[in-house]
């Protein structure tokens, strides 16, 4: 009860800065973009020759739980590390730099719960934040082009493809997807969350986090490491695409998750480690 | 109440704290003087469980900071210089977040305490809007969130003005009286530290030099600033009464020893005593002299 209470001031505090509202922000305007995009003639038919080339109809498919998938599996790496980064990587580095941490400290808490707490909360706002850009994405392209309409899904690189004709059905797995994308987040958010542990600051944090991340990504591309693909973190967070397969594969699933529940474990534990050994100086 | 028990703590291999150890009673407001860099702020940092001692252990009410620090805090209350809050929210949410880590936040005693330090009107205000002042009555209002016993304050009034100065003076002597609080002060205002505590430790270098009550320091022994002449005459005569000179145109008699006997000593002896007052040992003289040794001959 008091740990759901203290959770409840980290996310007051969370929510509070401006700085957690600008990736909803900028998800809103990308949206927007995306859906201005979507109407054009041009992408329209892009859309139309990829739906009638696997033998499906166009008026079936372009809909707006299609557009919605699109807008997840374009932007949530992207755009939306860059967010998940920025919060995790300042929560404990920034209130460190601004000296709140001092305030915090003449408080009966250990060090190990003020950790969890601040990890409770980086994980709560990635996944709310996925389900967001979701929600606020298909509320967007409904608007745009009408509720009906099933679902089509296509990921080359994943060697993912499925189409779900009944919106029911469509918008039970994209709903799934979203939950599968806020897991795969936190394994990043997780590594933010490690470097705003250490003694550096937190746009240090938020950096290295992304070059990881984007240096694991540049790497997954190299025809050289194809046989070994699987051991690249982001080729572990795409996993929730295997969501969208119309025959869910529970143990590539399960075995992917588990690899990235092992590396936020790990993270956590190595923050904890030196966040506990650290002298906070006055 | 609060026991310091050789701390000793080095950053980068320079010494901050060397076998630093001090007991502080219930009730009793206890200065911790000192330079800076001289390791104040290290040791209170210690006692709070921010920095890991090398060696030594702090404990509260018996119980050890470093293998229990959230059972040792529970009574403690801290304030810091220029304290660090949440700019971004209010002072009401402030102390919502930070009495939530004290074992939850009671919105009614959160209340007398924020009329106690008259912070009533702006409480609902962001932080970012306070002065320096208010957000010193605040960092007194979280501090007193819920019912410490101990109070640490980290040179708590720099920046403030003489009116809060005295104000913040007064509000924790009246603490002392009315709720028997145990205060450490940690400051390097020597005028505020003698008129708060009742006994004051100096730091040098992360080394602790003196240790004493604030109402004897001038009991130590009696200094006079004299105009005598023939001085070749004095020595003999000063010696002759337990006393020394310290310094040129400076006598020192031991204490309770009759000054009025060694200026009729003087006088029988054929100097000629021009000039015979008592200098008054105050905080600054004594933390002056500690501080550079070497260039006080005089006390």
């Amino acid at each position: 009860m008091l740990f759901l209470q203290q959770l409840r001031g980290e996310l007051r505090k969370l929510y509070a800065r401006p700085r957690t509202w600008m990736g909803y922000g900028a998800f809103l305007l990308m949206e927007v973009l995306i859906l201005w995009v979507y109407r054009r003639e041009g992408s329209q038919r892009h859309m139309r020759d990829l739906i009638e080339r696997n033998n499906l109809e166009f008026g079936d498919y372009y809909s707006s739980l299609t557009i919605t998938f699109t807008i997840m599996l374009l932007s949530m790496f992207l755009l939306g590390s860059v967010f998940f980064a920025l919060v995790a990587g300042d929560i404990v580095a920034k209130e460190n730099e601004d000296g709140n941490l001092r305030m915090v400290f003449a408080r009966p808490v250990s060090r190990l719960r003020l950790l969890l707490i601040k990890y409770a909360a980086v994980c709560l706002y990635t996944f709310s934040f996925v389900f967001f850009v979701g929600i606020s994405g298909y509320l967007m392209a409904v608007a745009a082009v009408g509720w009906e309409g099933g679902l089509f899904v296509m990921e080359p690189r994943m060697k993912v493809f499925a189409a779900y004709p009944d919106w029911w059905q469509g918008a039970g797995r994209l709903a799934l997807s979203a939950a599968g994308i806020g897991l795969s987040m936190i394994t990043l958010s997780s590594l933010a969350f490690m470097f705003s542990c250490l003694k550096i600051k937190p746009a240090a944090a938020t950096i290295l986090t992304l070059t990881i991340l984007f240096v694991d990504m540049i790497l997954q591309g190299f025809p050289f490491f194809k046989p070994y693909e699987t051991w690249f973190v982001t080729w572990r967070m795409s996993a929730w695409v295997f969501l969208m397969e119309t025959h869910l594969s529970w143990p590539k699933l399960i075995e992917s998750y588990a690899f990235l529940f092992g590396l936020n474990l790990t993270f956590l534990t190595l923050g904890w480690a030196v966040f506990q050994s650290r002298d906070f100086k006055t | 109440m609060l026991e310091v028990s050789g701390l000793c703590k080095s950053f980068g291999g320079r010494p901050a704290l060397a076998d630093l150890s001090f007991r502080i009673g219930a009730g009793e407001i206890y200065g911790l003087l000192g330079h800076n860099g001289a390791g104040k702020s290290t040791a209170l940092g210690i006692i709070l469980g921010m920095i890991h001692p090398d060696r030594g252990d702090v404990t509260i009410d018996g119980v050890s900071v470093r293998s229990h620090r959230a059972h040792a805090l529970a009574k403690v209350g801290a304030i810091f210089e220029a304290p660090a809050f949440y700019d971004y929210l209010s002072g009401w949410e402030n102390l919502r977040v930070l009495m939530g880590y004290s074992g939850g936040f009671d919105p009614a005693s959160a209340r007398t305490t924020v009329e106690l330090v008259g912070l009533s009107e702006r409480i609902h205000s962001k932080v970012r809007t306070y002065s320096h002042g208010m957000r010193q009555r605040l960092a007194l209002a979280q501090s007193l969130l819920p019912e410490p016993a101990i109070l640490l304050l980290d040179e708590p009034t720099d920046g403030l003005d003489p009116e809060g100065i005295k104000w913040f003076r007064d509000f924790i002597l009246t603490l002392r009286r009315e709720r028997g609080m145990t205060v450490l002060f940690n400051s390097h205002l020597l005028a505020e530290v003698e008129l708060m505590c009742d006994r004051v430790a100096i730091l040098r270098d992360g080394r602790r030099v003196f240790e004493g009550a604030i109402g004897g320091l001038h009991d130590e022994a009696q200094l006079f600033e004299v105009g005598l002449d023939p001085w070749t005459a004095v020595a003999d005569v000063v010696t002759a009464c337990g006393g020394d000179i310290p310094a040129p145109g400076r006598l020192r008699l031991p204490l309770g020893a009759d000054p009025a006997l060694l200026v009729a000593a003087l006088v029988r002896a054929g100097v000629s005593v021009r000039a015979f007052a008592p200098i008054h040992r105050s905080l600054e003289d004594l933390y002056m002299d500690l501080r550079h040794p070497e260039s006080a001959p005089t006390r």
